[in-house]
């Protein structure tokens, strides 16, 4: 248990459903070790998105706790949660992911400068993983000069510029053709492991999961039983 | 249906957006609504004062302000002439400060000539109207308001001095018209008004009922019989309609602002609409996918606008009903400051002002929705879907745009400057200057947005690019929003630059024109003629220790070529002619005005009968009509409507009293001015008490006074446009709010915390003011231009100096960012509390 970075505990989360509240999550518990990559399949509205959400600090649950590294996010004011993102969490959405006013090398700096790491160094780092992500020569560009597949290579690159402890990925390639899909996994993979992040994506697709160490399954309405490995 | 049931549902789903859209009818409307209702409501009143007062007369008989002797009514009524009636007519201060026209009459001669003001005297007794005390007549809502009824006194207060009349009747007029153009009025008999009034055996006119054909050509034909030289016979409505004309460019001038409100208004409404519209632009898309054909998309989305329209045109009434109360008692103290007493205390709804509202609320709203349906039911299924091919194609025509707006501006100053039309022309020239300049605004708003997140960028960081480029991505919506804003705070710099001009060119004049130390006169209702002195007074004070000379002004109407103008008189002795500022003069010009050789006139008035240096003009005098060369253009901001300088020894020739209206002291060198005026008020005797004695400080201040309440109109005008603006704002800022949810909501998941992005949407507001006050500079600076040299010209004479204050432009700027920060706040917060992960499960 040492080596687990998060840890949830017995997690239920319900929202309003018109007149009655819907339970998506009752008394889920879930451990991941460092390093581990989780892949979270389930059918829609089984709790997929709410707990990536629970883990990444982005709504709190109604009951049970999100250890992270030995601290309780239910314990965390506003500002804390936000500056645990900031700096120990990286995200890549299905869509929306990049901030459409700013270039592809200004989305890529922008967690370094939110950590006041903009130094030199960090430019030649995001520099270096454009390329990695195979965009050398669209730093320039707006994301909406983009294709689909080339916004979330440039979404892979900055959820890792800044170096987070853990990786949050939400249906990732849910809007890519299979092609493209497979272009982005990989390079996800690849850097993930290289990086030596610990990773939790929630995913539709077996191909996506079986890339990940362990697949945990979420059914709807109820806990998947998900438990350390 | 179906499709209508999905629209309806769309605005159910967001009645904030809806409500907004409705609020920005309601606001326009009101506005425009508020000013037509002001200005339709005075003008009513004028007229129905008019024909109240006129009864049926046909004809009058004046000579302008010196008045008739009283001795011509009794020639004309033994040579047959009937029915005619004398009037004696003036303003005294009533009991709670309001003016009151004192309307003196025969009351055995009014019958068939003003009936209701001859049935109010009938109810008075013989013996009281030839009783000891005062006897009045009040109308019953009169006396309701005042709270006093028959056998109680009546105190008012004229030239200063205290008197009392006695209420021997309350009348009740014949029907609700002429009830209310006898509002305010007190009647009582020629003897007591001319008492009261100060002119003693004068009558102010005598009204005729001259009949058609024959008889009435042999009826005006005796009458000329009797005519002394001074006098002339009128046409009865020609005299309502010189006062009418008289507040034309005034209320035209309004008309012109109420139109700025329109222009405001529309873009709010264009705003709001096309909020509504371009926000289910991803719905439109996915009903053409299914098959919805355009022309159902268009005739849906404009059907939606014009209910929208109605429904913030049934809102936007009662709102400018009230606003206009506000309003219609600036314009009423306006038009009595300036031109003639004014009474009106109630809005009426008139029609034109309801048909106002409904073409711009209704048809404006339709129209508006047009522009944003059209664009969404023409562009394919697919892209219709994103909501970056609209940016793209609006980032394409803004440069048209802009194109069309600097032709436009151009031609706007073609017709100001190049071409040399009348008042209309001026005024059409400055809406096309601001409709010109209106459509560069979204080209330079983009542009500057995107030049401004370098610097912001190299300061802020990230943040400070997003901010600028915020305001450039989301430009259909920003730029209307900062068109809008751009457009009022145009007017603000445009309107404050002409009235800083304007009180700037007053002062000058006034520091040069008041020579003397100490001015006196007696105290008159604004708007009615001034009362006459006692004529040795000039004697008396110029016998007082450190006078050097007391000069005297006359000022009257008279009769001219032009119909009834302002004359005055001066006898200015050793002074010479300090005091007087020329235009343009002769050489000899001041030299022979004193010779009563020659006259001058006042700049409006030679603008309004197009007269130059040598021109000449005729007046009738008590000796017969004489003509005098024109020998200067003087300047004079009394008066729009203008005036005729002449010498004394003109007017003594001529008119042959020896009436003075006010009297200027020059004292010597080194007389302490206070001491002066004790020692003029104990020189001035008994009348003291009933005289004015200012300094020229105190004119001067007073005058700056007059001049600041004549334009609280405009200055409230100003203001509802910046509101309207601002809502405008609000509105454009709150629907980008709301569609960046998703964009705030990946910022947040990033680590920006509630208050960066609390900032950063602030900001984002503060730039698009900021531009939106630094783009309304040059158009601010060409309205003040046009409304300074242009439109003032035309509509009033007066050449103003303009002169800018750069604070006025710091003031434009501040007031855009602060108008845009205000409206910001609430989105700006919102944005900050967005959950992250709501918004994301939402927006995914």
């Amino acid at each position: 248990m040492t080596n687990a970075l998060i840890h949830v505990q017995r997690l239920t989360k319900r929202y309003p459903e018109g007149a009655v509240r819907r339970t998506v999550l009752d008394g889920f518990d879930l451990t991941i070790q460092r390093g581990e990559a989780v892949a979270l399949m389930g059918p829609s509205g089984s709790g997929k998105s709410t707990l990536l959400n629970l883990i990444g600090a982005m709504e709190r649950p109604d009951s049970g706790a999100v250890w992270f590294d030995g601290t309780d996010l239910a314990e965390l004011d506003e500002t804390e949660r936000t500056l645990f993102r900031r700096r120990r969490l990286g995200f890549i959405f299905q869509q929306l992911n990049l901030v459409p006013t700013l270039t592809v090398l200004e989305n890529l700096l922008l967690p370094l400068e939110l950590n006041r790491a903009l130094d030199r160094g960090a430019r030649r780092r995001a520099q270096a993983l454009l390329e990695r992500v195979g965009l050398p020569e669209r730093g320039d560009s707006y994301p909406e000069r983009l294709s689909g597949g080339e916004r979330q290579r440039v979404a892979v690159a900055r959820a890792l510029v800044h170096g987070p402890d853990l990786l949050l990925a939400d249906e990732p390639t849910g809007s890519l053709d299979a092609q493209t899909a497979g272009v982005v996994l990989d390079l996800f993979d690849e850097l993930r492991r290289e990086y030596g992040m610990t990773a939790v994506i929630a995913t539709h697709a077996p191909d996506v999961a079986e890339r990940a160490d362990r697949v945990v399954e979420l059914r709807r309405r109820a806990h998947a039983g998900g438990s350390a490995a | 249906m179906i499709l209508a049931r999905a629209g309806l549902r769309h605005h159910l789903r967001n009645p904030w957006q809806a409500a907004l859209a409705i609020l920005g009818v309601a606001l326009g409307v009101a506005v425009v609504v508020a000013v037509e209702l002001a200005n339709a409501s005075a003008e009513r009143a004028f007229t129905r004062s008019a024909e109240a007062l006129a009864g049926d007369a046909t004809h009058r008989v004046t000579a302008g302000s010196a008045g008739l002797d009283e001795g011509l009514y009794a020639q004309l009524r033994r040579s047959g002439v009937r029915p005619a009636t004398p009037v004696v007519e003036g303003y005294v201060d009533g009991p709670q400060g309001r003016p009151l026209r004192v309307l003196g009459v025969d009351p055995w001669a009014e019958a068939g000539v003003r009936d209701t003001v001859a049935g109010a005297a009938f109810r008075v007794d013989a013996a009281d109207w030839l009783g000891s005390e005062a006897a009045a007549v009040l109308f019953e809502k009169d006396a309701q308001r005042l709270g006093i009824g028959a056998g109680d006194r009546l105190d008012v207060e004229v030239g200063g001095r205290g008197r009392s009349l006695v209420v021997a009747a309350v009348a009740e007029p014949a029907d609700a018209l002429t009830a209310e153009g006898l509002r305010d009025t007190v009647v009582v008999d020629i003897a007591t008004a001319q008492e009261l009034l100060g002119r003693v055996g004068r009558l102010d006119r005598i009204d005729l009922v001259v009949p058609d054909g024959a008889p009435g050509e042999r009826m005006l034909a005796r009458v000329a019989e009797h005519l002394p030289p001074e006098a002339e016979v009128q046409d009865a409505q020609d005299g309502a309609a010189a006062l009418d004309e008289m507040t034309a460019a005034f209320r035209l001038n309004l008309t012109a602002f109420s139109l700025l409100a329109l222009l405001v208004g529309a873009l709010l409404i264009y705003n709001a609409i096309s909020f509504s519209v371009v926000q289910r632009r991803p719905l439109l898309g996915r009903l053409r996918a299914l098959g919805v054909g355009r022309g159902q998309l268009f005739r849906g989305v404009v059907a939606e606008g014009v209910l929208l329209g109605a429904l913030g045109t049934v809102l936007g009434l009662p709102l400018g009903y009230a606003l206009a109360e506000i309003l219609l008692e600036l314009v009423t103290r306006t038009i009595t400051d300036l031109y003639f007493v004014l009474s009106v205390r109630d809005v009426t709804l008139a029609p034109s002002a309801v048909a106002m509202a409904a073409i711009l609320g209704v048809v404006a709203a339709g129209g508006a929705a047009a522009a944003p349906a059209w664009e969404a039911a023409s562009v394919a299924p697919r892209s219709a879907l994103e909501r970056a091919s609209l940016e793209g194609r609006a980032r394409r025509w803004v440069r048209w745009l802009a194109l069309a707006g600097c032709g436009l501006a151009a031609l706007g100053g073609l017709l100001l400057w190049g071409y040399g039309g009348g008042l209309v022309v001026g005024f059409a020239g400055v809406f096309a200057l601001l409709a010109g300049a209106a459509l560069v605004v979204p080209w330079a708003v983009y542009t500057l947005a995107l030049v401004a997140a370098y610097p912001a960028g190299a300061v802020f960081g990230a943040p400070g690019r997003m901010a600028a480029r915020g305001v450039a991505a989301g430009l259909s919506r920003s730029g209307v929003a900062g068109t809008a804003l751009v457009i009022a705070v145009t007017a603000v710099i445009g309107v404050t630059v002409m009235i800083d001009s304007f009180r700037g060119s007053l002062a000058t004049w006034l520091e040069t024109t008041l020579s003397a130390d100490v001015y006196v006169s007696a105290p008159s209702q604004a708007g009615d003629r001034p009362p006459a002195l006692v004529p040795d007074l000039a004697e008396r004070l110029g016998a007082v220790d450190g006078v050097e000379y007391v000069a005297t002004a006359r000022y009257l109407r008279v009769p001219s070529a032009y119909g009834e103008v302002r004359l005055r008189a001066f006898d200015h002795g050793p002074i010479g002619d300090r005091g007087m500022r020329y235009k343009d003069r002769t050489a000899d010009a001041w030299e022979r005005f004193e010779a009563g050789e020659a006259a001058f006139v006042t700049e409006p008035f030679a603008a309004h009968h197009k007269l130059a240096t040598g021109d000449r003009i005729a007046l009738r005098t008590p000796q017969g009509v004489h003509e005098l060369p024109v020998a200067a253009v003087v300047y004079d901001y009394t008066t729009s409507e203008g005036a005729v300088f002449v010498g004394r020894a003109f007017y003594d020739d001529h008119w042959g009293d020896e009436a003075i209206n006010s009297l200027a002291v020059h004292a010597a060198t080194g007389v302490d001015r206070e001491g002066l005026i004790d020692a003029l008020r104990q020189a001035a005797g008994a009348e003291a008490a009933a005289l004015r004695f200012r300094s020229d400080a105190e004119i001067r201040q007073l005058s700056l006074e007059v001049f600041d309440r004549t334009f609280a109109i405009t200055r409230v005008l100003q203001l509802l446009a910046t509101v309207v603006a601002a809502a405008g704002v609000f509105g454009a800022l709150f629907a980008l709010s709301l569609e960046r949810t998703g964009e705030v909501a990946v910022l947040r998941a990033l680590g920006l915390t509630p208050r960066q992005v609390g900032v950063l949407e602030l900001a984002r507001t503060g730039l698009l003011g900021g531009f939106a006050g630094l783009l309304a500079i040059p158009p601010g600076l060409a309205l003040a231009g046009a409304l300074t040299g242009v439109i003032n010209q035309r509509a009033f004479g007066w050449s103003l100096q303009l002169s800018v204050d750069p604070a006025v432009l710091v003031q434009g700027v501040v007031l855009a960012s602060g108008a845009a920060l205000l409206a910001g706040l609430y989105p700006a917060y919102r944005a900050a509390r967005i959950p992250p992960g709501e918004a994301m499960r939402d927006e995914g």
